[in-house]
């Protein structure tokens, strides 16, 4: 799709909007209700690629070589040059007496008319005529033809035009050599230059398997001779293939039904595949070579039906024929993928391979999908389903007591008419008949088929009348088919009307009685009940899909599982339509002079991809659509500050171009109208785990899948294992230093935003809602503490004393220090209730007793755990943590175990959970728990209260980032047994990093976080840190807040406040020898 | 027809649906007119065809829609389905895939179809598995297991078992979802007309509709028989749908 719209808004930036008519140029601007835009209809009209577009119309005066004048418009567009006449003028209406020609003026196509590819001009001539009339002379490709073109416009209008058609005849040059291949291959050149090697032309063109294997029917009944010298005739007068005038003569040879070897070239050309061919020559070719040996589904499917394609005609009985078959369904489902191959495509392609060449058969089956019959043959088949709706809703209003019968016999229509139209009749009626009505179908369109339907109803009506079932109905119908060339009147006294066939009478009723069905009409109708059918398949193709997940999905509910199909397809269609639409901006942006034409063709063809129902696209979620995912279902995965990436150029711009009209605007932002979702290392590690199969995507089962790995079974057991799993990246079971380092992370990015913990739990400062951070940043560094405490070192040896044992000890008094205080600190904050007294009862079962055991441990920290403690802070000594002691840890920690139980799971939301995601961006101001807590805080601006709280949560983060600096350095200052006074510089630096990768944190902040930075001075200190930065932000919120310039003040001021604070810095003043106390030192400088 | 014999006559609605090439159509056509060919046409939306079943008690009028079996074709089913009084859910022995697939259509009909439809789950192409030469069938699950030895001399074995869905296996998913359970081979004609009298014997009683007595006019629908709807009549004329009648009886 994306390389049409390309394609589309490349012509359209061709288009010189001077030279359209006031009026044209009005209709170009905008689209016909039915979704229809001008160049559609011109290129329907005229069979055009769809590469064309109008680029100037005039009225004009077309004198044939023959002696007939018509009036109508001349088009151009990029590379044809097309007429119609706009009334059937001055000719000589010679009829045939045939019954079948009763082209109404309403219904029948235009009554002459040209499609001439500019590369088939050999000349124009500026006539010398009467000076107020300007008139042009063309001659053709085949020089015995010469148009004259009468122009009735302005001069300066006139002058245009050619100026124009001037241009793009040169720019067609280059399309000489494919001109000359194609007209080589035609059958009708053989025709007239009499079978003679004239232009070197030495065999009989390819006309089909009918040559070798005969075409079906008679002969001679068919008068196929006397047609061939019509034809012949017709063709030497009016040109052929390419160059070929249709007068109203041409459409009666074709009503009377094409000669054999003659029927596969005009099938094409009135199609237009041969249009496609022409600029196209070596596509069929190329795409056989390039997918010679490659294997699909589809090429499976077709290999299964090649031998039953018409199996009673000789042709496909044979290598050779089941040869072109296979080669034609294959080259087509390798070019068009979404389509691939449909049970049906092989009757079609079948009957056509009689009577025209592979490579024509390959076009006229990409015309057919595209645009004769588009969506039959589609992974949903919805044109087949929608048509059907169609055929119904005009048998209603033609037929109303035949449709009230059918509807209170319960027949259901389709089931008979469905296989007519899928198959083109080539499967209901014998073949020699079928291929009368293809005749007129690839002429007219896509009418002729509910015409004949129709008119097939009609001529049965009075039998279908009295039966009552579906059986009947179609056993009627059959028979019917079946003495199609019988008599019609067969008791008739009227010789005439006695020879008249049943197929005659047919023809006639479905195009005089039936005039009335225009192309329009169809038009019309496949519009309105698109969207019913659209949403019958979509509804049907999400219980199918929902019931075949596998069994992962068993573990979520219908409705979590409805949710997430809804969410995955409105994601990826929702992107692919705005990466869609950027790509064209940024294409329209590049040339200023492109018209809104192409934009409202590319947005037609990006609709006609967002949905279930037209067939898959892409079924499969990068990371970006994944990440986007993710934002509308947790509210950690959306982003904090929100990247500038959006120009305000480009959508301005965007805004006028689209806000003149009836056009949606469409939001430029690569995330859309929704909050722009993280990106976090614990995103990736999701992703990698649900992609099970390496495809660096995520089919909907991968989703489902994944989600229910996660909210499946809220055990939490297994939802320990699942995190734990994540992390270890090799599979052996042991997460390392880093894996731990990072696992931490992800803990405090998920609750960055805050979680619902249940009353009880950790809620020694937590807000009035619930909702708790601080709590959890302080069972974070438990955990990492924990962690290193009970993490196996990965070589047997112990610790060599490469460093100072001195130091070692030191740190470790300081490790003690921290875990006492982080219990006092704990008892300080919340006197009356110490931590475990207050497990709710769930916390209660099977972890309790290692939990409790693992608080007790912790809380009479003794040397040989600190030593390990200690060690886990060496490099040198690698080491990691299991499964269970990663689990035991987690359940040491209430809050963790909380969080593992249910909070993890809650923190994603599917339907059950309803929308958590109201006002995209929003997000964090409207969920997070200080609206109410203090009364300023509805004084403070909604943004900047939301700027203050993100820059917590990016200080949480940070914290956790700091924590590990910290450790490292610390490390590394006992190795080197470094000067204090270094830390000074390498602060500072850092504190540079850290603006550069958070822009967004303001000065104050930075201050805050230099404040609590300098505190850490290793990871179990981290609760020192986390406790006073909290306590801070809590009650010097109103004051950073009324501080209009955020001074730093404020929240130093209100810091030693906290008693948590006082405390931290009193404590860690307390231990001054240790090698890293400078920095504690500083803190106390900082903080006063 | 049989004459004279007021035993009550009813039609009986019945789908047939499975995974594309199962031989879905060839089941019906062993069934109808005792026929098999080798190369058929798919089958495009559905084809339609009628066959009696003479039971001791009543005679049974199946309306067999016989269904498109190829992915796409899945969303047109319901219209097919609806209203069905049985379903033939058809895998094919030879072929994992088609048993996945027709357990999903058994899921879709016991949710989506009219409720007490009655469903039989039949495996065929039986005449390509080693059975067919007059092995038991306990046969299926050892040979399953042996498939993969069995392939490898697969150039001097001419006996070769290509079963690949074990008896045991189907059947007990069958017996799990309360299905009736065959396997048959169309080509031989094994077991075909005993899946349709099992369906006629199981469609209970009260749900029968009973048309007007035998001879009803309706000689026309019978004459349906025998030749798919929408099917053939192609470049062969002569292969008019006229070789089978009401009469022919299981």
């Amino acid at each position: 799709m994306l390389s049409l719209s390309s394609l589309l808004s490349k012509a359209s930036s061709l288009i010189d909007p001077n030279i359209l008519p006031p009026s044209l140029l009005n209709q170009v601007n905008g689209s016909s209700p039915d979704g229809q835009t001008p160049a559609v209809l011109f290129r329907s009209n005229f069979r055009l690629p769809d590469s064309e577009n109008p680029l100037a119309v005039i009225p004009c005066e077309l004198s044939l070589p023959t002696g007939e004048h018509y009036f109508g418009r001349l088009h151009l567009s990029e590379s044809f040059l097309c007429f119609s006449s706009t009334a059937p003028s001055s000719t000589s209406g010679a009829s045939s007496s045939s019954p079948s020609s009763s082209s109404s003026a309403t219904a029948g196509p235009p009554s002459c008319g040209f499609t001439l590819p500019l590369v088939a001009i050999r000349r124009v001539e500026r006539l010398h005529s009467r000076s107020y009339l300007f008139a042009l002379a063309v001659t053709t490709w085949h020089n015995d033809q010469k148009l004259t073109l009468q122009f009735n416009s302005l001069r300066s209008t006139c002058e245009k035009f050619c100026e124009a058609l001037k241009k793009n005849l040169r720019s067609q040059m280059s399309e000489m050599k494919n001109l000359r291949m194609l007209v080589g291959s035609c059958y009708s050149e053989w025709l007239v230059s009499g079978g003679k090697t004239k232009d070197g032309m030495k065999e009989e063109p390819d006309a089909g398997l009918g040559m070798v294997w005969r075409y079906p029917g008679d002969a001679k009944k068919l008068r196929d001779r006397s047609k061939m010298r019509l034809w012949a005739e017709y063709l030497r007068e009016n040109g052929r293939n390419i160059t070929l005038i249709r007068q109203p003569t041409f459409h009666k040879l074709i009503r009377v039904g094409l000669p054999n070897r003659l029927r596969g070239e005009i099938w094409e050309l009135t199609s237009g595949s041969l249009y496609r061919r022409l600029f196209n020559p070596t596509l069929y070719t190329d795409t056989l070579t390039e997918f010679s040996g490659r294997h699909s589904l589809s090429i499976d499917e077709i290999e299964k039906d090649l031998n039953r394609s018409l199996p009673e005609y000789p042709g496909f009985q044979s290598e050779e024929g089941i040869g072109r078959l296979r080669r034609v369904l294959s080259a087509y489902s390798w070019r068009n993928p979404d389509v691939g191959y449909c049970q049906a495509m092989n009757i079609v392609v079948a009957a056509l391979l009689i009577y025209m060449s592979e490579t024509q058969a390959f076009f006229l089956l990409s015309t057919l999908c595209d645009r004769l019959v588009p969506g039959y043959y589609s992974q949903t088949m919805y044109g087949t389903l929608l048509d059907q709706r169609v055929f119904e809703s005009l048998v209603e209003k033609t037929m109303p007591i035949l449709w009230e019968h059918l509807v209170k016999s319960d027949v259901q229509l389709s089931v008979v008419s469905l296989p007519w139209f899928l198959s083109l009749f080539i499967n209901s009626m014998p073949l020699v008949f079928a291929f009368r009505v293809l005749d007129v179908f690839f002429l007219e369109g896509p009418k002729v088929l509910f015409q004949v339907g129709l008119a097939i109803l009609r001529i049965n009506g009075e039998e279908l009348l009295d039966v009552t079932d579906d059986g009947a109905f179609i056993s009627i119908l059959k028979n019917y088919f079946l003495r199609l060339d019988e008599s019609a009147h067969p008791r008739s006294d009227n010789e005439k009307l006695r020879a008249v066939t049943r197929f005659q009478e047919l023809m006639v009723v479905a195009f005089r009685e039936f005039s009335g069905i225009t192309e329009q009409t169809i038009t019309d109708q496949r519009q309105k009940h698109k969207d019913g059918v659209l949403s019958s398949i979509e509804s049907f193709a999400k219980r199918t899909t929902l019931r075949n997940l596998g069994p992962e999905s068993k573990r979520l509910s219908t409705n979590d599982l409805g949710y997430i199909y809804d969410r995955f397809y409105k994601v990826l269609y929702e992107r692919q339509e705005r990466l869609a639409a950027i790509e064209a901006e940024r294409e329209r942006l590049s040339d200023k002079k492109i018209m809104s034409s192409a934009r409202s063709i590319s947005e037609k063809s990006m609709n006609e991809k967002g949905r279930v129902g037209l067939g898959p696209s892409s079924q499969l979620m990068d990371y970006d659509y994944f990440r986007e995912f993710l934002a509308g279902i947790a509210k950690w995965a959306i982003a904090d500050t929100p990247s500038q990436l959006q120009t305000p150029n480009m959508s301005n711009s965007l805004d006028a171009q689209w806000g003149n009209g009836r056009k949606k605007s469409i939001n430029l932002n690569p995330w859309g109208d929704n909050a722009e979702p993280a990106d976090h290392e614990f995103m990736h590690r999701l992703f990698r785990r649900w992609d099970t199969d390496f495809r660096s995507g995520l089919s909907l089962q991968d989703v489902v899948a994944g989600l229910a790995g996660i909210k499946g079974k809220k055990d939490i057991m297994e939802s320990i294992s699942y995190f734990f799993e994540l992390y270890d990246d090799d599979g052996d079971g042991k997460v390392d230093r880093e894996g731990i380092l990072r696992i931490s992370e992800a803990l405090l990015f998920i609750t960055r935003r805050g979680w619902e913990t249940p009353l009880g739990i950790g809620d020694q400062s937590r807000g009035p809602e619930g909702r708790t951070t601080d709590p959890f940043l302080n069972s974070v560094s438990g955990f990492i503490r924990r962690c290193f405490e009970y993490a196996d070192p990965d070589h047997a040896s112990k610790q060599e004393t490469n460093t100072g044992v001195e130091g070692m000890d030191e740190l470790v008094d300081l490790l003690d220090l921290a875990s006492d205080d982080d219990d006092d600190g704990d008892g300080d904050a919340t006197p009356k209730s110490p931590v475990k007294e207050k497990k709710p009862p769930a916390a209660a079962k099977d972890g309790a007793d290692e939990a409790s055991d693992a608080d007790h441990d912790n809380g009479n920290n003794t040397r040989p755990s600190a030593m390990s403690a200690n060690a886990a802070l060496d490099p040198a000594n690698p080491l990691h943590i299991t499964l269970p002691t990663f689990r035991m840890v987690v359940l040491a920690d209430e809050v963790l175990e909380y969080f593992f139980e249910s909070g993890f799971a809650d923190s994603i939301a599917l339907s059950t959970d309803g929308p958590k995601t109201p006002g995209g961006r929003s997000v964090s101001s409207s969920s997070f728990p200080f609206g109410n807590s203090t009364p300023a805080a509805g004084i403070a601006g909604a943004k900047g209260l939301r700027g203050v709280l993100d820059n917590i949560v990016n200080d949480g983060l940070r914290v956790a980032q700091e924590v590990r600096r910290r450790m490292d350095e610390a490390q590394k200052e006992l190795e080197r047994n470094a000067v204090p006074g270094k830390y000074k510089d390498e602060e500072d630096e850092e504190g540079g990093d850290g603006d550069g990768d958070a822009k967004s944190i303001m000065e104050q902040d930075r201050d805050l976080l230099k404040g609590a930075e300098a505190s850490v001075v290793d990871e179990a200190a981290k609760d020192l840190v986390v406790k006073p930065k909290t306590a801070v932000v809590r009650e010097g919120m109103v004051d950073v807040d009324t501080d209009a310039d955020g001074d730093a003040d404020g929240i130093v001021v209100s810091a030693p406040e906290s008693p948590t604070f006082s405390m931290a810095t009193t404590k860690i003043g307390d231990g001054p020898e240790s090698p890293t106390s400078s920095i504690a030192t500083r803190v106390e400088f900082d903080a006063s | 027809m049989s004459e004279g014999g007021p035993k009550p006559s009813s039609s009986v609605k019945l789908v047939l649906l499975g995974e594309a090439a199962v031989g879905k159509s060839s089941l019906v056509l062993r069934f109808v007119n005792d026929d098999f060919q080798e190369n058929r046409e798919p089958t495009i939306g559905a084809a339609f065809l009628t066959q009696k079943c003479n039971l001791p008690n009543r005679t049974i009028k199946f309306e067999i829609w016989d269904t498109a079996g190829q992915e796409r074709f899945a969303s047109l089913a319901p219209m097919y389905y609806r209203n069905a009084q049985s379903a033939l859910v058809v895998y094919d022995l030879t072929k994992v895939s088609s048993l996945a697939k027709a357990k999903h259509w058994v899921a879709e009909l016991q949710r989506q179809a009219s409720p007490g439809i009655v469903i039989a789950l039949v495996g065929n192409k039986l005449d390509l598995t080693a059975q067919s030469t007059g092995l038991e069938s306990s046969m299926g699950g050892l040979s399953l297991s042996s498939a993969t030895a069995g392939d490898n001399d697969d150039d001097d074995d001419e006996e070769e078992d290509a079963r690949q869905i074990s008896t045991a296996e189907a059947k007990a998913y069958a017996e799990e979802e309360g299905l009736l359970f065959f396997e048959t081979s169309a080509k031989t004609g094994h077991n075909v007309q005993e899946v349709f009298t099992a369906i006629a014997n199981a469609i209970p009683e009260s749900t029968l509709k009973t048309r007007g007595g035998p001879g009803s006019g309706r000689a026309g629908a019978g004459g349906a028989s025998g030749e798919t709807f929408g099917g053939s009549g192609g470049v062969n004329l002569s292969a008019a749908g006229e070789t089978h009648k009401d009469g022919c009886a299981c």
